[in-house]
């Protein structure tokens, strides 16, 4: 080997190791954000997801769970968040009611992190950030921009088929690690599963009457702006979604489940409980097919021309125009619907009734901006911030 | 003078024309609705989530009804129902999960409303999803949306529509043309008051 052939090798392997250092250390630090979470006046204790499914104690899905319970009994209502990582306004609106809600009658339980994993890693090729900021009052706050799917460090390799688990349904085999196509999981398999089995453990323990959760879809997607509902949720949805249509100013559909399609909350949930389960859908440009480039600003505006483009083409299911979706109307949309869930819930079962207070709405998001309701947690009281 | 007669009838004749375009849009006044009277069948035709909206005031009025996805004539023969109310606008999720196609819907439709008609049983057209359920958002060259329309509301006896989904006029129209009473409501939670007057509660 001549001289100037191993200095080329030098030279290129040095280039190699730099790359990988640079790579390594983003995916490191996306791997390990810390993200803050006050705890609001209304929590009244953290626990653990490993509590309902030990096989999880010292995984990356061994998540907070944070329970709001009023002074007067009523019903349970169980919301989760980061079921798709990559769907923020799902997470951030989670973060709302740990951050502000206050239970007076009943109890609410929140995960703000379904699938932990999954917002540990983002998109091989997507050119999705690794995170993203939300402005706030005290400089800001930064969250790990995740994927849809649990991250391969912590579940690999993936089949040649998935066969879901109990209805032997054939699924995309990447959907192995998706949680949402996983329910009802079980005990001894993989951590997506086990996961959603833990879930479902935390459900049939604690009686909770109504499981909520929340998501964001591509304009291209026909199930967008709306509740998907078991059958046994629908009156319940329909009259949440007629309510908030008419008195919050947006307009959110309903959506039945399929009883035939399997590993999804709305569907799964409530078969194998006594939860009614919905599923709630906002507008997230960012994650459709046709959009422009891929970045933190698309994330939180939902500005896209591209997207616009389609629009005018008719290919879409929502409307865009050049103001976007942002954020906070996103963020908004889900606290209301949570808000409104619970009071229709506690109107048809008063005997079982959910009451909160503090929920920031969807007028007071799109009017302060969802960076106004975050807390800062440097002056946040001791032992009230909780590290997601 | 034949220059003044023919100018003469050619008047008398433009008159007489615009007599018969205009007259049945002046002369139309609004019929009264009908009373209705439970118990009450509801259905939609496409498969739309649209009956619940019927269905969950039905209920908080405390007026007994079966919702029926798939309800055919032979639910009318049945003779158990003296109202039918058929919520239009098409699902093609909803048709899907069901299994069925438009033309299924339709012939099904057809059946319900004519047994309906035969036994006296009130027909109530009803659209009530405004825009969203007049072929916006649809996919391209699909009008299961209006063809669900055109099968029931000209053959209803009472229309009840949201007003949104009225904005160019479709069941005013309808309404004038077969002369077919139509109670028109702004807001979701106004279907509530529709129903409670219509069913006398």
């Amino acid at each position: 080997m001549t001289t100037t052939v191993r200095l080329r090798k030098i030279g290129f392997g040095a280039l190699a190791l730099a790359f990988l250092a640079v790579a390594g250390s983003s995916f490191y630090h996306q791997r390990y954000l810390p993200e803050a979470v006050v705890l609001g006046e209304g929590v009244t204790a953290v626990t653990r997801l490993s509590e309902y499914g030990e096989s999880l104690r010292g995984t990356a899905n061994d998540i907070h769970l944070y329970v709001l319970e009023g002074k007067a009994p009523g019903g349970t209502i169980l919301v989760f968040g980061g079921t798709h990582a990559e769907e923020p306004a799902g997470r951030l609106a989670a973060w709302m009611l740990v951050e502000h809600a206050t239970i007076e009658r009943g109890r609410l339980i929140v995960a703000l992190s379904a699938n932990r994993s999954a917002s540990t890693v983002t998109r091989p090729g997507a050119a999705y950030p690794p995170e993203f900021t939300i402005p706030t009052a005290w400089g800001g706050q930064r969250f790990r921009m995740g994927d849809r799917w649990t991250n391969p460090l912590d579940q690999w390799p993936d089949p040649e088929v998935y066969i879901h688990y109990p209805s032997g349904q054939y699924l995309a085999y990447v959907d192995i690690r998706n949680l949402n196509r996983a329910f009802p999981g079980r005990p001894d398999g993989t951590l997506t599963e086990r996961t959603t089995y833990a879930f479902m453990e935390l459900i049939r323990r604690e009686h909770v009457d109504v499981a909520i959760d929340l998501h964001e879809a591509e304009l291209q997607y026909p199930v967008i702006s709306t509740i998907v509902t078991h059958q046994r949720g629908q009156d319940m949805a329909t009259m949440v979604s007629m309510t908030l249509t008419d008195l919050e100013g947006f307009k959110i559909g309903t959506e039945f489940s399929p009883r035939n399609l399997h590993g999804l909350s709305h569907r799964e949930i409530g078969d194998h409980s006594q939860a009614v389960s919905l599923l709630f859908e906002a507008p997230e440009p960012f994650l459709d097919a046709t959009r422009g480039r891929t970045n933190a600003d698309v994330l939180l505006t939902g500005k896209d021309e591209f997207v616009v483009q389609a629009g005018k083409r008719g290919l879409l299911f929502e409307t865009i125009d050049e103001h976007g979706w942002p954020i906070a109307k996103r963020v908004g949309r889900h606290t209301s619907s949570v808000a409104q869930t619970m009071e229709t819930w506690t109107e048809d079962h008063p005997d079982r009734g959910i009451v909160a207070r503090g929920i920031p709405r969807y007028k007071d998001l799109v009017r302060n901006g969802v960076g106004f309701y975050l807390r800062d947690p440097a002056v946040a009281p001791a032992g009230r911030v909780v590290y997601e | 003078m034949l220059r003044r007669l023919m100018l003469c009838a050619a008047l008398v004749v433009f008159v007489a024309v615009m007599a018969l375009v205009c007259l049945p849009t002046a002369a139309f006044t609004q019929p009264a609705a009908p009373k209705a009277q439970a118990p009450v069948l509801v259905t939609s035709c496409g498969q739309s989530p649209g009956p619940l909206k019927v269905t969950v005031f039905l209920k908080r009025l405390g007026i007994e009804y079966d919702y029926k996805a798939d309800a055919t004539d032979k639910d009318i023969a049945s003779r158990k129902y003296k109202t039918v109310i058929i919520v239009t606008g098409a699902s093609l999720k909803g048709m899907g999960a069901a299994g069925v196609a438009m033309k299924d819907e339709l012939a099904r439709t057809a059946g319900v409303i004519d047994a309906a008609r035969k036994l006296g049983v009130l027909v109530a057209g009803a659209h009530i999803e405004g825009m969203a359920r007049r072929s916006q958002g649809a996919e391209a060259g699909d009008n299961s949306d209006e063809q669900s329309i055109d099968a029931v509301c000209p053959k209803s006896q009472l229309l009840i529509v949201r007003k949104d989904g009225d904005e160019d006029g479709r069941f005013t129209t309808i309404a004038k043309k077969q002369n077919i009473p139509m109670v028109a409501f702004e807001k979701n939670l106004d279907l509530e008051g529709v129903l409670k007057t219509l069913f006398g509660k």
